[in-house]
């Protein structure tokens, strides 16, 4: 297997941190780059073929497919925030986000959407965003959907996703593919350690390379601690080394000199960033209407075999929930079937001792749905907020309050039905007090009477999304609709931090799409040059 | 207010000390050098016989040393937190190896070593459906971080049915 990062690094990538060599005292550069994901890798990309000297920081290590062995254990310390433990502050809500080169991408499940035409309207009549149109977006996700192979994937479902769009067929809810970001998949199933083959389309393997052969400089396992902001300009970062699980390696820092800085560090740490930095927040608007897409699961038992672990996951998908009210009516949801591993089945399914021994002795037959809550459309969703530890670090408080757990009970019971109508043997709602029911009419029955309410419902989430909101006026938002911060003039925010709601759908094509509209538009401000992806 | 008070690093100890009517002076530490000490061992080794049961060794001698490789790699897990994880989880294994605030937290009377299965499971249920979010977030530290050593190691993937990953050779 041929590893394009080792060829990297052997043609002289300009690499420090962690095991490439001692961080700089200082550095200068047109643009630094804060973060390595969806839109740090998109604006590098652009920004390097503008000929901007470009630098790229990065908090996690740089791993490639040599060291993506399909292996839990290995992958989440690695590549995920906080040791994939990333919790909300009442710890009723565990949030996998990536932390590694590449960022969210390297990690994610390769879920493809563009961003919905109902979420788009939503922003342009109540964040004053008139540009945030299907035709004036559709030409840059075009430009994005081009470079990372975004196309429909034409094998045949895995046995998990197949029962998804059997049981929909059954009650007449239709059932649709989704696009994945692959070239060349073996379709194993492992997308969430890290691609061990390369053919996921991750910035990890197309544009980070790209902007590194073009010189731009990278930073890893490297913090930002401070932007440096004097008046009403970001001067430089301050940056420091930080062990593989986040402590600082030494207390020698290092000054980043730049004209201008895009933070891209995702949802939860660009708004923590900025509140670190104390950057001005005239309307209190900083790391508020943070949103996670809420997660509930459904794990059925089937009895055949399912191997939810094998094949693409995440291939098939119904809007059908999202699409039964308003978008500012009742939370609806988008139904999907995850992939499923023994580490994070384990501890996703819930109890102990014997109910959980007996659970998992079906494990090869558990077939999985999950529900993902579109939040952040009515009064009563306005999300989570970012605040600060005493050490700095980042921590969302997201209650979840009656308005959105009413999405969650109704969720249970859409993917009860949808798992009986597939011949489920028996449902499990993941909530502490359910019990596996052996028929839709006991399942219907039990979950009405549930309580559905934190900690004892099982609420995860894998998209998390807003907290620095793109508006097109200033008391509506923390950046402008060019991506440009409205008290910072030489700083922008190019990442899922940006979506004034969450998006309904899996976020990564809307980071891409918005990131390339920005970043495209900076190249040009700050180079004069137009640019655009490689083909 | 109680209901969304959080597990926080000094607040937690204090009240429980507070209510135990205990001194800071008897705290026994759970965590030393970037490892659980022997006492926080017995504790994460009795929730283990809890957790996993029916899924840990029968015999003797196997379920020991299954035990200590657990224990070893929980160790492992620990040393991949962020420094403010570690603190959260060092100041529970802190609070549970020492017996007044053992007590105050979950109610289980007897030593960790000494008391049977069927006594820490019961525990275990209580803190779970318990009103305070407090004791569910204690509830869910330990079988996570239990169940995160726990299903690492390949060792315990047969017992689920799971074949391990597929071999990626040259193309």
């Amino acid at each position: 297997m041929i590893d394009p990062i080792e060829q990297g690094l052997a043609r002289g990538w300009k690499v420090r941190g962690g095991p490439h060599g001692e961080l700089p005292e200082t550095l200068t550069c047109d643009v630094a780059i804060v973060g390595t994901g969806a839109g740090a890798g998109i604006t590098a990309e652009l920004l390097t073929a503008a000929g901007l000297d470009v630098v790229l920081v990065e908090e996690g290590p740089l791993r490639s497919s040599r060291d993506f062995r399909q292996s839990e254990a290995e992958a989440y310390p690695a590549l995920y925030q906080e040791s994939a433990s990333r919790k909300t502050a009442d710890k009723a809500i565990g949030i996998l986000q990536g932390r590694c080169v590449g960022g969210s991408t390297t990690v994610n499940w390769t879920s493809s959407f563009r961003t919905p035409s109902a979420t788009l309207a939503f922003w342009r009549e109540r964040f004053a965003l008139p540009e945030m149109s299907d035709d004036a977006l559709a030409p840059w996700f075009q430009q994005v959907e081009q470079r990372l192979n975004i196309d429909p994937w034409l094998v045949a479902p895995n046995a998990n996703n197949q029962l998804l769009r059997l049981g929909a067929a059954r009650l007449g809810i239709p059932a649709a593919a989704i696009q994945r970001n692959v070239k060349g998949c073996w379709n194993l199933g492992s997308c969430g350690m890290g691609c061990p083959t390369n053919a996921k389309q991750s910035m990890l393997v197309t544009t980070l390379p790209v902007a590194l052969d073009r010189g731009a400089r990278l930073l890893v396992q490297a913090r930002v601690e401070q932007l440096v902001i004097e008046g009403s300009a970001v001067r430089g970062l301050t940056v420091l080394p930080v062990q593989l699980n986040g402590a600082p390696a030494s207390t020698r820092s290092t000054r980043i000199s730049a004209r201008h800085v895009v933070v891209a560090g995702g949802a939860i740490n660009t708004p923590a960033l900025l509140l670190r930095s104390k950057a001005p927040d005239p309307h209190g608007l900083l790391g508020r209407r943070t949103f996670l897409h809420p997660v509930v699961v459904s794990a059925a038992t089937f009895d055949e075999r399912i191997e939810g672990w094998s094949g693409a996951p995440q291939t098939l998908y119904t809007d059908h929930f999202l699409e039964v009210a308003p978008i500012d009516g009742a939370i609806g949801y988008k139904l999907e079937a995850p992939p499923l591993y023994p580490l994070i089945v384990a501890s996703t399914l819930p109890g102990f001792g014997a109910q959980q021994s007996a659970l998992l002795a079906d494990f090869a037959k558990t077939h999985a749905l999950l529900a993902l809550l579109r939040d952040g459309f009515h009064a009563q969703s306005p999300g989570g907020s970012v605040k600060l530890r005493s050490d700095g670090s980042p921590l969302l408080d997201y209650p979840l309050n009656a308005f959105v757990l009413d999405g969650a009970r109704r969720a249970f019971l859409s993917m009860a039905e949808i798992q009986f109508a597939a011949g489920a043997k028996q449902v499990l709602p993941v909530h502490e007090m359910a019990a596996p029911y052996r028929s839709w009419a006991e399942a219907r029955a039990a979950i009405g009477q549930l309580p559905i309410q934190p900690l004892l419902t099982r609420v995860l989430s894998a998209h998390v999304m807003g907290g620095c909101a793109m508006a097109g006026s200033e008391d509506l938002g923390v950046v402008r609709p060019d991506g440009r911060h409205w008290q910072l003039d030489n700083l922008s925010i190019h990442d899922g931090s940006l979506f004034p709601t969450s998006i309904g759908a899996n976020p990564q094509l809307s980071v891409y799409g918005l990131a390339a509209k920005l970043a495209t538009l900076l190249a040009r401000q700050l180079s004069g040059r137009d640019v655009r992806l490689a083909a | 207010m109680q209901r969304r008070r959080l597990l926080q690093v000094g607040t937690l100890t204090a009240a429980l000390l507070g209510s135990a009517g205990a001194g800071l002076a008897l705290l026994r530490p759970g965590v030393r050098d970037g490892r659980f000490t022997a006492e926080a061992r017995l504790v994460f080794a009795a929730v283990a016989a809890a957790v996993l049961d029916g899924m840990l060794p029968r015999d003797t001698a196997p379920r020991a040393a299954a035990l200590r490789a657990h224990l070893d790699r929980m160790d492992t897990t620990f040393a991949g937190l962020p420094p403010a994880l570690q603190a959260e989880v060092g100041e529970l294994a802190t609070l549970l190896a020492t017996a007044p605030t053992r007590l105050a937290l979950t109610g289980l009377g007897a030593a960790w070593h000494e008391a049977p299965v069927a006594d820490v499971q019961t525990m275990l249920q209580r803190l779970r459906l318990s009103s305070l979010a407090l004791r569910q977030q204690v509830y869910h530290a330990l079988r996570d971080l239990t169940n995160a050593a726990w299903f690492a190691d390949p060792g315990a993937w047969p017992g689920i049915g799971y074949p391990g990953p597929l071999k990626v050779g040259t193309p």
